[in-house]
């Protein structure tokens, strides 16, 4: 894999420069922290701001910490994988474009480390920005609401993270099998339109990468499919590794796109 | 001299048109060769090829004396319009491309300092290049192409996006370079080709229609002629009727092809002086490059 450190540091310097090191860990962060507190807050607000009849009384339902991680991932199911999406729809496919991958392709690098090294670094960001931001929502659902069990808490992210690992490669694998614009369509039909395809008619089977958000929940309100579970993890892993390979060989393969 | 490239029947299409038609050349070590022909007449298919970018449909590059199953490890290329990333300074861009060649870490900084410096660059090299203007860009570009000393250098139209200054500057860099390593570059600007080039590859539509040094091809074109410009039009008809050549006449200019009416300036002299002829200009002319380049490379049929 020659050149891989060098490729390495290049995409680091890409995103710290560029400011995605920032600005992506402030969104998932931004949500984490917006969740618990505007539901905690929620009933004041309507009240004070409502416009709500003299005398009305409402009642509120009673959250758990446990479901406010719950209404927080489903914001990052859709805010947040668009924000991946569009963040990294052209990480491959803009690099071809403008013709900045021509000088990097004329060099004796492999495509497994070109394709490697981002894949490195934009799961990296991204995956540290999905954990920052339950941490702090970790933080404010126990300040705001009850102390949620750790383990609970690490088994859920580390469910997650498999996911959000997959939506990253699966973006990276497009940009380098196609163009910017049909790289992003793609990956939010294979991403947000399977995801709602799942929801609608998913319960005749248990096993896809798009039931892993599911499942990442089930371990808080207990109901737990292991075998379900498990098997959509390898899946998962699988389809993962299937991308890597194919987004390394459709890079190789879309070499000579690059405008010279 | 020894053989550093050889080329053979390297074909490419696209659908049904062929970007590059079987062309077969050689380069010689520490040569400079220029590709020449029309826009779309094939020199960046070719030198894409060559650079490892794009597979050929058919035909074959091979290296002399070479173990590196992968020939970008010796290549430098500059592409026409090269692209570098905004957000990176010129040493990191040129460090980077030297790290990305094989020069190992602390070697790759000092050989990018150091091509910095000689390409002209080196007030500037903590630049971000999204500042650089377009000769600092193409100067750049020079610089990565040579930062881990090709043995063969690809240069596609090197110095045709820069102002007279600038091209000037590049032409001397790449004379320069001419001891070190060999070039292969490809240009429609004449001028340049005529001042640094050991071999001319003429393309058209993809195929090589000719090839040889300068020298030779000159010869084989230079359609050799006698040209006389009257002071007074009338004299050309006077002339013309004294002499039993083919005349092609513009203006009050005639032209004698030497080849095709076997003669030589003294006889031409030696009519005018006799018969008194006022005349401004008598010249004897080879073909300019320019012409040949028409003649090769864009009209024939």
């Amino acid at each position: 894999m020659t050149g891989f450190m060098t490729l390495l540091q290049k995409e680091w310097k890409e995103q710290t420069r560029n400011f995605k090191v920032l600005w992506i860990p402030l969104v998932f962060i931004i949500l984490g922290i917006l969740e618990p507190v505007s539901n905690y807050y929620l009933p004041e607000i309507m009240k004070s701001v409502g416009n709500m009849p003299e005398g009305a009384e409402f009642l509120w339902p009673e959250f758990t910490g446990e479901e406010i991680f719950m209404s927080l991932l489903g914001q990052y199911q859709f805010i947040g994988i668009l924000v991946i999406v569009l963040a990294f729809m052209g990480s491959i496919s803009g690099e071809r474009k403008t013709g900045t991958a021509t000088l990097l392709y004329v060099r004796p690098i492999s495509y497994r480390a070109y394709f490697l090294s981002k894949w490195i670094v934009l799961n990296g960001i991204v995956l540290a920005s999905v954990w920052l931001g339950f941490l702090a929502a970790w933080y404010y659902i126990s300040i705001l609401f009850n102390s949620v069990n750790a383990l609970e808490v690490f088994g859920f992210i580390a469910t997650y993270s498999l996911w959000i690992m997959f939506v990253v490669t699966a973006v990276l694998a497009f940009s380098a099998s196609f163009s910017t614009g049909i790289a992003a369509t793609l990956s939010l039909l294979l991403t947000i339109g399977f995801q709602i395809v799942d929801s609608l008619i998913g319960e005749y089977w248990t096993i896809s990468p798009w039931k892993l958000p599911f499942y990442a929940t089930s371990v808080f309100n207990g109901n737990n499919d292991a075998a379900g579970l498990w098997w959509s993890v390898c899946i998962t892993f699988i389809a993962v590794l299937v991308s890597i390979f194919a987004g390394v060989n459709m890079s190789k393969r879309n070499a000579a796109k690059t405008t010279v | 001299m020894s053989i550093l490239l050889e080329v053979k029947n390297l074909t490419k299409s696209y659908s049904q048109e062929k970007a590059a038609d079987n062309i077969s050349f050689a380069l010689e070590e520490h040569t400079s060769t220029a590709l020449i022909g029309p826009n779309g007449a094939g020199k960046t298919t070719t030198l894409s090829m060559l650079a490892g970018l794009v597979s050929p449909s058919n035909g074959t590059i091979a290296f002399h004396n070479n173990k590196t199953s992968d020939i970008r490890e010796i290549i430098g290329f500059l592409p026409q319009y090269p692209k570098f990333f905004p957000w990176l300074s010129a040493l990191e861009f040129t460090e980077m491309a030297a790290r990305l060649s094989g020069v190992e870490a602390k070697k790759a900084t000092l050989e990018a300092r150091k091509t910095l410096e000689f390409v002209g660059l080196g007030d500037a090299m903590k630049k971000k290049t999204s500042a650089f203007s377009g000769g600092m860009k193409q100067r750049l570009g020079l610089a990565q192409a040579i930062v881990h000393k090709p043995k063969l250098l690809l240069l596609d139209e090197p110095v045709s996006a820069l102002d007279p200054a600038g091209r000037r500057q590049v032409m001397n860099l790449l004379k320069e370079l001419q001891a070190e390593t060999t070039i292969l570059y490809s240009t429609h600007i004449l001028n340049d080709a005529e001042e640094m080039t050991d071999q001319l590859l003429f393309l058209r539509q993809g195929a090589l229609v000719e090839h040889g040094s300068l020298e030779d091809v000159r010869t084989r074109y230079a359609k050799p002629r006698i040209l006389i410009e009257f002071e007074k039009l009338e004299d050309i008809q006077r002339f013309k009727a004294l002499t039993p050549w083919e005349l092609t006449v513009t203006g009050r200019t005639i032209a004698i092809d030497i080849v095709a009416e076997k003669v030589e300036m003294p006889a031409v002299l030696a009519i005018l002086y006799k018969e008194g002829f006022l005349i401004r200009k008598v010249e004897r002319q080879t073909a300019s490059l320019e012409e040949i380049f028409m003649e090769v490379a864009v009209i024939q049929s």
